[in-house]
């Protein structure tokens, strides 16, 4: 926590020292920036298009996490799943998803359905693949342990596989919420110009530099906290294995 | 190994009238002396019966056969404490977990007071060497699983629970998770476990393997002791000879893959036994020399 706060600041510093020193508007110092962005703040235009941003990312992002975590945990079960989606995932994962947003139009027009569509598709891949190698990698004695004393498979998979994947699916919402903001933003400069990301564009476009700096910093603080978020519950739902991490 | 499957059948058949035979005759020869045999008929509460076990091992898709356990026969009294001893990858592990019913027979068959073993069952127990306990769950929560899968509603489970553990010695850790505890008293959690459910079988897969020799020993004094209360049938698996002697009614040694029995060997040690006195026992040190002496042959002979 020091050293964050410390890195901060001194960056925060070197920007104001270069800002004021270069005296031109394509870096604007970082009081300036803080200007811009309080006025943003106060006129009411930040916060809303951020809300109609986030509603995005809440939607598309949800939509992400059930049908990963259920995908994820179907292919990690079940050898066939795996081998009937596995190609797909894998190729898709590693495609741009920026690729697809002329899709997304074809197929939702420009409404807020393409956005959510785009959100989905940026977070979904790594999601299910953690979720997938999580699930394939339970230890087998405990399984075995489980079938031992007379479990069923659906207590087998409720109250072992289950439990023994979920750091690796909260390390799979952790990568994934962060990359949903992504779609966010993407999904707002390409399709229609939206939210944050028609402010970005316009104000990149009309040379106001320290409102867009104003408006990416914003970005940046909702992918911070967004994945802090996500943390905070991983730490809560999965403390015994963060303790062991530590030991 | 071999090439074809149709080839199989018929070339294990004829191994199987030729061994079958062997470890009988020679476990007879030894009980000799002991009256033991006709108990033995009688009271027998889990019978082996020229049981086979091979498996497909493939490397670099290269699939060959491994023949784990070979006409193996046994039968294991009432109350009776049975080791199991034999070099790694005797099959010994992997007969434990048949007589629990996790892997079916290939050949032959188990018999839990008369009845077929095709499945895990209320009457058996597996103590398990790597302790194989929740790591998301208390000490507590983790002995209440058994009673858990077993439907016991939660009150009755909690204090079912706390009782083993009480007896086990960890009445207060209750609530530390697995990783906070020591590898001696993780697996007294897990023979908790295996006693909550109450089985008359308790099957022991060489669970005071990886703890250290002080704790091991003392761990073979609670066990032995909670087995002379409980009047459990224990059949234990190790490598190690005088855990075998010194806990054992009688030892089972087997041979190296295919695992076959070498010998049943009584042990003559009176009880109550006193870990120190035993050890100092002539009748167990010349037990534990013969084991030693009857491993290196079946090791030499294979």
């Amino acid at each position: 926590m020091g050293t964050n706060v410390l890195s901060f600041l001194s960056l925060a510093v070197l920007w104001e020292v270069a800002g004021r020193a270069m005296n031109s508007t394509l870096i604007p110092p970082l009081s300036q920036i803080g200007a811009a962005w309080w006025k943003l703040l106060s006129s009411g235009k930040l916060l809303a298009n951020l809300s109609m941003s986030l509603t995005t990312l809440a939607i598309g992002f949800s939509l992400a996490m059930l049908f990963g975590i259920v995908l994820g945990l179907l292919m990690g079960r079940f050898r066939a799943v795996e081998h009937f989606f596995d190609l797909y995932v894998n190729a898709l994962m590693s495609a741009p998803s920026t690729a697809f947003v002329p899709v997304f139009i074809l197929w939702f027009g420009l409404g807020v359905e393409s956005r959510i569509a785009v959100v989905f598709l940026f977070a979904v891949f790594v999601i299910i693949i953690n979720t997938m190698t999580g699930v394939k990698q339970v230890d087998t004695v405990l399984v075995e342990m489980a079938r031992s004393f007379g479990a069923r498979e659906r207590e087998i998979f409720f109250k072992i596989m289950l439990p023994a994947a979920l750091p690796a699916i909260m390390a799979g919402l952790r990568l994934g919420i962060g990359r949903a903001v992504k779609g966010m933003v993407t999904g707002e400069m390409l399709l229609t110009l939206t939210g944050i990301g028609a402010m970005i564009m316009q104000y990149g476009s009309s040379f106001a530099t320290d409102a867009l700096f104003a408006v990416i910093l914003t970005v940046l603080m909702v992918a911070l906290l967004t994945m802090k978020a996500v943390h905070w519950i991983d730490r809560r739902l999965t403390g015994w294995k963060a303790e062991i991490a530590v030991e | 190994m071999r090439q074809s499957p149709a080839n199989e059948g018929p070339v294990q058949n004829v191994q199987t009238v030729q061994i079958v035979r062997q470890p009988v005759r020679s476990s007879n020869a030894l009980n000799e002396l002991n009256v033991s045999n006709k108990w033995n008929e009688s009271n027998s509460l889990v019978e082996i019966q020229a049981v086979s076990k091979s498996f497909h091992k493939t490397v670099k898709e290269q699939t060959t056969e491994v023949r784990a356990l070979a006409d193996v026969s046994l039968s294991i009294r009432e109350n009776e404490f049975v080791s199991i001893i034999g070099p790694s990858g005797c099959g010994k592990t992997t007969l434990l977990k048949m007589i629990d019913g996790l892997i079916p027979c290939d050949s032959g068959k188990i018999l839990i007071d008369g009845k077929q073993v095709t499945a895990p069952g209320p009457d058996r127990a597996v103590v398990f060497q790597a302790f194989a306990l929740l790591p998301w769950r208390t000490v507590l929560a983790n002995v209440e699983f058994s009673l858990e899968l077993r439907r016991l509603p939660k009150e009755d489970r909690t204090k079912t629970a706390r009782d083993y553990l009480r007896r086990v010695g960890l009445a207060d850790f209750e609530n530390h998770y697995p990783h906070e505890l020591s590898g001696g008293m993780q697996q007294r959690a897990g023979l908790a476990r295996a006693l909550a459910v109450n089985p008359s079988i308790l099957l022991m897969d060489e669970p005071f393997g990886a703890v250290d020799a002080q704790t091991r020993q003392l761990l073979q004094e609670e066990l032995l002791e909670l087995w002379q209360r409980e009047r459990k049938t224990v059949i234990f698996i190790t490598h190690s000879m005088d855990e075998a002697v010194y806990l054992s009614d009688r030892v089972v040694v087997m041979t190296p893959r295919p695992g076959k029995v070498a010998e049943i060997l009584d042990v003559p040690l009176r009880r109550p036994r006193v870990s120190e006195e035993v050890r100092r026992d002539a009748k167990f040190v010349d037990l534990t020399n013969y084991i030693w002496e009857s491993l290196k042959k079946a090791m030499e002979n294979h």
